[in-house]
């Protein structure tokens, strides 16, 4: 039987709707400044197999494999097994998690005794032990970097709520009161959207809702198929590299051949160089995650629900061993970096076949800054991510001083740092000029911060790239600016390298930049207002203007 | 004489009141110049200024002033450090797969920031002092070079503590006592820099052109012997002696939404309801917004054209379903209907100005539900068939009969509009099925019973005249004020008796500022707290009876709290974390001295006649009739019943009654789920 249109129609807005209010209500209920100022975290709403149908348009990374990640779960503890209070947990890289620092639950929605879904929440938990607060830039295994939580079942009741399940995470974790307080807003975001979820099973079946569901996959799936389609078939190619490992200077490959034929699109990361020794590499879930989400922003409009549907079309494959699909023990703390350039691949593959839909090489990176403090009331955690500018485009100028595009959290606001952190403060935060590379339309610009650090025994952690390989033009425009990060002491200039731990002392100005994005078209093409208005503005110096 | 003059985007309405008789007059607007449609409606009225005692005006200049960036060239000072920060916004993007992100335009240049050498600590000490003689200097050439109207002052942590603003303050207007000065602190209190100082900057930006406006206004009000009262509707729902307006005029923004909803809450109550959610429907968007005890959802932020602003305005949710909102066929093969819209030109096709796309309206007149002979009480001629030739070809597209498109996208518009109402109701833990809702607009009479019936809401509740709605809300709002207050408090020991403290100084200066305005008469209070679990970022508001306030413990506290936590986020208190109070509103208000009631216009005859209807899915006969008719008829009107009021048209649906009740209400009943 055929859905009724308008029905479809009702319940696809009230399950979109429904994953949405999922996430404005993790953020607003959650602790640490990572979640409940930065937005890292994500919500999803995913039908009785598993497949997400809805999601809250928070972060692209998290959100593109929450599908496998469910899965490992489902195949150890099938869901017919499931009873109300039951929860999945899977943080494993190598069991279709991300990096361990995200944690995936799941938890089911019974209407009438009958499962018909899951709400899923992700959120980036600020330390989850491992040899270092926040962040530990040195590991070597995956062992390092935190405590793992493989595919798993448990029960609110029994393993929650001062249960052994929570005392065992709160004993292996630094920051508990936070971190538990943050998994508390991810239970009662799924629980949230648990009862939308009924409410709909309550006013259309559950029959007419699972159909639903389905065709709001199928939907999905249609619409990523149209946009394929106007693609001409052929296979491209395209490369680009990381800076390095942050043990050797030796950049890292990542190559991509894409593949479109028809309505389908083949991704294959063939020739990408094999895993590292240090926390760069990326787990197959991240890398499906980054090539999906470049196929989907150049190929589609942005109001296409994503989800299990819209991933159809697409197979994205990564060699085994290699850096984009690792094998255990890898540490895979900065799976971003290298995440990013799987989707700056996949972006120089599809620019020549279509030109007005990708954007040049912007800073593509995400920066984190980890300043953390023991005391003798415990340990003290700042986390911040930062992007920079994005690449130009043949319509305009590149977006100045925003995360990257695979992931998409606020900054921290100065004012909440000064209310909760008194070993450091912001004394500057600012767009950094000349930064962009020049075009037709120039790219975004990076920006500033600087960290007057106010006591000893903190201890700075970090991953970014693009410190030494910058973002490339295209069609002639100019290359992004790189980024840098330096300690100012006294007269002293120490700058450090992209990937790094580095203790500070009490008054040292710790000052991180971030790169520009790279420019779009030949520089002598762009228009004579946009280049005196960037003068006025100072967004571009003189010298820079009469290059 | 009472009159209320609401100058809309399209049209300027006018509601006025003498001895229980209402004049309503509908003039359309001149955007470039909106007192000149207002004047223009006073004419059309046939209004007398000088037997008017109250006139109260909204309008949107304020709204339009951001817009359309025409606001007061405006100059911020800030910190050292942050000239950047509304370039730099928040990091992050509103369309994630974007990849031509661009960040909402600020209404100023770079240029126009100046930075300050000072800093204040979050906790509100001196980091870095102001050194007023070198500042003086800066301040002096800098605001010397450009051609400004208006300062803005925004520094970290200033709302903590705001002592350095108020020294800027004091330099600036030493040097230019021309300059309008607009410190955050007397804007919002609220920390997170980017919010507040876009907040501030559109605040100063804005608030030279209302004063002009208004001075323009007044003057011409004199011209014309006016003696009454003047004031001016703000977006909380109050009204504001036109002196008040001098430093607030950023509450003037959104202020005709704002008057519809008060105007519902004045003319439900009447009836006895305060329980609503309202739902205004025009032209291009629809606005709802819930009402728990006559008392409207006020909500801390809102924003224009994507630049944020923390004040208190009414919870208004916006939805772009209108009678212009387009219907047309995505690429997945769904029946979609806006977000854009047709608006007033071309408008729909029946309007017969140019527009070839299928709009709500032109679904209305393939339903038969709007009859081209009473649109706008027949002062506007449409043409029906230009309706069918649009929902012909999307049809066929579709490969359903002509009646069954246009009752799909009737029926997908109001999906739309439930979704917005489910946003101030089920997602605030509010249970839609537990109020009546009040409709009005042109076509929110039309599309109620049906949103109604998605929500599980048994009564709806529409008011006489219900098009013109906003005019008369501005003659029912209070004047009203908020004094608010950012001060943490853990709850504990003591906590009780110094929101007691607290609260009695924010009561004793709302109530100095009524008295210096001319505000007499007796003041009513209420009282909120913002409160959240030590270490969340966002708190939830707990409202406190006044009773309740002096009895009021920290145990007391901390339950309101529970509940208010447990209602929102379906969780309360775990032991994990305690309790604080992040911030205090008080708001202080004075009811005008008489409320006029919106009753029956003269001449309203009982008519009745025949008509058909297309109608989930099939062809009715439905009874047409004026308001007398179903007032005449005390038992009730059984649906499918057609009324057509000259302002808006009412549709009684199948299974659903309707009766006027002694108010002039009319109220449509669900049978058999009451």
């Amino acid at each position: 039987m055929a859905i009724d249109a308008v029905d479809q129609a009702v319940i696809s807005q009230g399950l979109i709707a429904a994953a949405r209010e999922m996430g404005v209500k993790l953020v607003r209920s959650a602790y640490s400044p990572v979640v409940r100022e930065a937005n890292d975290c994500s919500a999803a709403l995913l039908d009785r197999h598993g497949n997400v149908v809805a999601q809250a348009e928070l972060i692209p990374m998290q959100l593109g494999p929450i599908g496998a990640t469910f899965r490992p779960c489902a195949e150890l503890f099938p869901t017919d097994t499931l009873v109300e209070g039951d929860f999945y947990i899977n943080n494993d890289p190598f069991q279709g998690g991300q990096h361990l620092q995200d944690v995936f639950l799941f938890s089911p929605i019974f209407f009438e005794g009958v499962l018909v879904g899951f709400g899923a929440t992700v959120a980036h938990h600020l330390d989850l032990g491992g040899g270092a607060p926040g962040l530990n830039p040195d590991a070597t295994d995956v062992h390092q970097e935190g405590i793992i939580f493989p595919p798993s079942k448990y029960n609110m009741d029994h393993d929650w709520n001062g249960g052994p399940l929570e005392r065992l995470i709160r004993a292996n974790i630094r920051v508990p009161d936070q971190t538990i307080g943050d998994f508390n807003a991810q239970f009662a975001a799924n629980g949230i959207g648990g009862r939308r979820v009924m409410e709909l099973c309550g006013r259309f079946g559950t029959d007419v809702l699972m159909e639903a569901m389905d065709e709001l996959l199928d939907y999905s799936e249609r619409r990523m198929r149209a946009a394929i389609r106007e693609l001409p078939d052929g296979v491209y190619e395209g490369e680009d590299f990381l800076d390095d490992d942050g043990v050797t200077d030796e950049p890292l490959r990542v190559q991509a051949r894409v593949e479109i034929k028809g309505d389908n699109v083949i991704v294959d990361y063939e020739g990408t160089c094999d895993q590292v020794g240090s926390n760069v590499n990326c787990p197959y879930a991240s890398t499906v995650a980054a090539g999906l989400s470049c196929v989907k922003a150049v190929l589609t409009s942005p109001d296409i629900p994503f989800n299990e549907g819209s991933k159809r079309p697409i197979q994205v494959r990564a060699p085994y061993g290699s850096l984009l699909n690792p094998r255990r023990p890898a540490p895979v703390r900065a799976r971003m970096l290298s995440a990013y350039r799987a989707y700056n691949a996949v972006m120089k593959a599809l620019a020549p076949s279509a030109p007005d839909k990708v954007i040049a090489a912007g800073f593509d990176s995400t920066e984190i800054i980890v300043l953390s403090q023991l005391t003798q009331d415990g340990y003290k955690i700042y986390l911040e991510i930062l992007g920079g500018g994005y690449g130009a485009s043949t319509h305009s100028d590149g977006c100045d001083a925003v995360d990257s595009p695979l992931s998409n959290c606020s900054n921290v606001p100065i004012e909440a740092m000064d209310m909760e952190y008194d070993y450091f403060r912001v004394e500057d935060y600012s767009l950094v000029a000349d930064s962009g590379g020049a075009g037709r339309y120039r790219g975004g610009l990076g920006f500033q911060r600087r960290y007057h650090i106010l006591a000893d025994n903190v201890t700075f952690a970090t991953y970014s790239d693009r410190f030494r390989l910058a973002p490339e033009g295209l069609f002639g425009g100019a290359d992004g600016v790189c980024a840098s990060t330096q300690v100012l002491r006294g007269d002293q200039v120490i700058n450090l390298p992209s990937k790094v731990s580095f203790p500070l002392e009490k008054g040292d100005i710790l000052v991180a930049r971030t790169g520009g994005g790279a420019g779009y078209g030949e520089p002598g093409q762009r228009a004579e207002a946009d280049v005196e208005r960037d003068i006025r503005e100072g967004f571009i110096s003189q010298a820079e203007a009469a290059e | 004489m009472r009159v209320g003059i609401e100058v809309g985007g399209t049209f300027t309405d006018l509601v006025a009141i003498e001895d229980g008789r209402v004049k309503v007059a509908k003039v359309p607007s001149v955007p470039a110049r909106p007192d000149e449609g207002a004047m223009a409606s006073l004419v059309a009225g046939e209004i007398d200024l000088r037997s008017v005692a109250d006139l109260v005006h909204g309008s949107t200049v304020a709204t339009n002033a951001i817009l359309e960036r025409k606001g007061a060239p405006v100059a911020l000072l800030t910190t050292r450090g942050f000239r950047d920060v509304l370039f730099l916004q928040r990091h992050n993007r509103t369309q994630i797969y974007d990849l031509f992100y661009r960040k909402p335009e600020p209404v100023l240049a770079r240029r126009d920031i100046l930075e300050i050498d000072e800093r204040m600590s979050g906790q509100g000490e001196v980091v870095e002092a102001l050194d007023k003689a070198v500042t003086g200097a800066k301040i002096a050439e800098f605001l010397g070079a450009g051609q400004y109207q208006s300062v803005a002052i925004c520094l970290i942590n200033a709302y903590a503590e705001p002592k350095h603003e108020r020294q800027l303050a004091a330099l600036v207007a030493a040097q230019f006592p021309d300059l309008t000065i607009t410190c955050s602190a007397d804007v919002t209190r609220e920390f997170r820099e980017y919010e507040r100082t876009s907040t501030t900057t559109l605040a100063a930006y804005v608030q030279p052109v209302i004063d002009s406006y208004l001075r323009r206004f007044e003057t011409e009000l004199g011209e014309q012997n006016f003696a009454g009262r003047f004031s001016i509707m703000q977006s909380n729902g109050g009204r504001l002696p036109v002196a008040g307006m001098s430093r607030n005029a950023i509450t003037s923004l959104f202020s005709g939404p704002a008057a519809g909803v008060m105007g519902a809450v004045r003319q439900a109550g009447l009836s006895g309801y305060g329980d609503l959610i309202t739902l205004d429907m025009g032209g291009t968007s629809t606005d709802v917004c819930l009402v728990a005890d006559g008392k409207p959802n006020l909500s801390g932020e809102t924003e224009v054209d994507g630049l944020p602003i923390r004040t208190p305005v009414l919870d208004i949710v916006t939805v772009g379903a209108g009678g212009g909102s387009i219907c047309w066929r995505d690429d997945g093969g769904m029946l979609r209907v806006g977000p854009e819209s047709a608006g007033a030109d071309p408008g729909p096709a029946c309007y017969g100005r140019g527009g070839e796309q299928p709009a709500i309206t032109d679904a209305h007149m393939v339903r038969g539900t709007i009859r081209a002979e009473a649109f706008l009480g027949g002062a506007m001629d449409v043409d029906g068939s230009a309706s069918s030739r649009v929902f012909k070809e999307l049809a066929e597209i579709f490969d359903v009969s002509l009646e069954e498109m246009a009752d799909n996208a009737v029926r997908v518009a109001d999906a739309n509009i439930v979704g917005a109402m489910q946003l101030v109701s089920t997602e605030r833990g509010r249970d839609p099925r537990d109020y009546v809702l009040v409709p009005f607009g042109g076509a929110g009479p039309l599309h109620a019973a049906r949103v109604a019936e998605e929500l599980g809401i048994t009564t709806i509740l529409v008011p006489p005249n219900a098009g013109v709605l906003s005019a008369y809300g501005l003659l029912a709002s209070d004047f009203l004020q908020y004094e608010t207050l950012t001060r943490r408090i853990p709850l504990g020991e003591g906590a009780a008796e110094l929101v007691r403290t607290l609260f009695d100084d924010l009561q004793q200066r709302a109530t100095t500022s009524f008295r210096d305005l001319g505000v007499d008469g007796e003041l009513n209070y209420t009282y909120s707290l913002d409160m959240r679990f030590i270490g969340q970022a966002f708190e939830i508001t707990v409202d406190i009876e006044a009773e309740a306030l002096r009895e009021l413990d920290a145990d007391g506290l901390l339950a309101l709290f529970n509940e208010a936590h447990n209602r929102v986020f379906a969780f309360g208190e775990s032991g994990l974390h305690r309790a604080e109070i992040v911030s205090f509103r008080l708001g202080a208000s004075a009811a005008p001295d008489v409320v006029p009631a919106l009753n029956e216009g003269i001449g309203d005859e009982a008519t009745r006649g025949q008509t058909r209807i297309f109608d989930q899915g099939e062809w009715q006969d439905c009874l047409l009739a004026s308001r007398a008719a179903v007032k005449d008829q005390a038992e009730g009107m059984a649906g499918p019943v057609l009324v057509e009021d000259g302002t808006s048209t009412i549709f009684i649906p199948r299974d659903w009654v309707g009766e006027v009740d002694d108010q002039d209400n009319i109220l449509i009943r669900n049978l058999g789920k009451d």
